[in-house]
């Protein structure tokens, strides 16, 4: 072999070398994609977490006492925040959202996530896009941020309402970690599946971290169903108005 | 007269079901039994979070109403539910899992119209108990497959 086809072949071998790495290092700095509509992976009909609840939760003493007046006060009549149309919050929202599917809607610096349950909607911000603290509104599923770990979405959310009416419970003092991943395959439906491990941490409610995980599998091309819920309500206080005015109801 | 059923839900297994869970406990129903009652129509309502229906049946107890739950627009709408289905006075019969005191009322699993169209599902606990009782009481009987809906 001639020197000019020996440094040829070296030339190319490095060329080659320097795409594999660049193609390697695309691949890493691009996160998957979650787009799309996501339901109860497993067997079928299992809502929830896809691990069951913890028999009893590490609540702290006073954590249980006020579960436990909630539940005395409501089950004499069987209500619920979702019978009054309000949504689960977190941690409930994303471990299963009573068993309804979501909708991930995916861009680089925010990720929008939609649960088919009272339309509860999350909204997961990037670096620049994040609120400052100070802006941030609590609410029932807090206020979420985001970062990538490899091919490992992890959002860490905050600003969550004290809540005793979810299985879920915890204070406004709650923090809630989680790592979302693809199963390097697909399920035996050939579905993409996704794994969402939760950690909450919350000093006024627990001795130690709430750990539970949820699998969601996807739907090809899904769509969410709208779901009203007030009007029931709005419909009944329009008709008790009318009656009250003496004219029919609009 | 009317009695509304208010019910409180812990986590509901049944097949398409889970949805309930959500908003109310399924612990007043068992839902390892079907019950197919049929009536006619005097209300119903497709709605979240659950699907209101009252039928007038005519039983031992002479004509009288009863009063059901069932699932909410959505999941209806999944397993086969379409607008206008179920309409005021139309003879229906509806597969209720039964309270487990006994009384009258139950949450609808499926329906059958009177124009001969079924939504819901079949749940298999109900089919599984079923088949249990009938190996265990030496009958030989043949069950119909569930028909999940996702």
């Amino acid at each position: 072999m001639t020197n000019v086809s020996v440094l040829r072949t070296v030339g190319l071998s490095i060329a080659a070398a320097c795409a594999v790495v660049a193609a390697v290092a695309v691949q890493a700095a691009t996160p998957p994609d979650f787009t799309g509509v996501w339901t109860n992976a497993g067997a079928p009909g299992l809502g929830g977490a896809t691990r069951a609840a913890p028999a009893a939760l590490p609540l702290k003493p006073e954590a249980k006492a006020r579960i436990d007046a909630y539940a005395a006060l409501v089950t004499p009549t069987g209500e619920t925040p979702g019978g009054w149309c309000l949504g689960t919050g977190m941690p409930g929202s994303m471990l299963g959202s009573g068993g309804y599917p979501m909708e991930i809607v995916q861009r680089p610096d925010q990720i929008t996530i939609i649960y088919e349950a009272h339309g509860e909607t999350r909204h997961v911000y990037f670096g620049a896009r994040n609120a400052a603290q100070a802006d941030r509104v609590p609410g029932r599923n807090g206020y979420s941020s985001g970062r990538w770990e490899g091919d490992t979405l992890v959002v860490e959310t905050d600003n969550v309402v004290d809540q005793v009416d979810q299985r879920w419970a915890h204070s406004d003092e709650a923090k809630i970690v989680e790592r979302y991943h693809l199963e390097p395959k697909p399920d035996e439906q050939g579905r993409r599946v996704l794994v969402a491990d939760m950690v909450m941490t919350d000093p006024k409610f627990y001795t130690a971290p709430v750990i539970a995980q949820k699998k969601w599998a996807q739907v090809p091309n899904g769509r969410l169903l709208p779901y009203e819920c007030a009007e029931e309500n709005w419909t009944k206080r329009l008709e008790e108005l009318a009656k009250k005015a003496g004219v029919p109801a609009p | 007269m009317k009695r509304l059923l208010k019910i409180l839900a812990p986590a509901l297994l049944l097949g398409f079901a889970v949805a309930a869970a959500a908003h109310h406990s399924a612990v007043q129903f068992d839902f390892t039994k079907q019950v197919p009652i049929k009536g006619k129509v005097t209300h119903f309502r497709a709605i979240n979070p659950h699907m209101q229906l009252t039928l007038l049946v005519s039983d031992k107890k002479g004509p009288h109403e009863i009063v059901f739950e069932g699932h909410s627009t959505n999941n209806m709408y999944r397993n086969g539910y379409r607008k206008g289905m179920i309409s005021e006075g139309d003879m229906i019969t509806v597969n209720v899992a039964p309270l487990k005191d006994g009384s009258d009322g139950g949450y609808v699993v499926s329906a059958e119209t009177a124009k001969g169209e079924f939504f819901g599902a079949r749940s298999t606990r109900a089919i599984d108990a079923a088949k249990a009782q009938a190996i265990a009481e030496g009958q030989s009987r043949t069950l119909k497959a569930s028909a999940l809906v996702e």
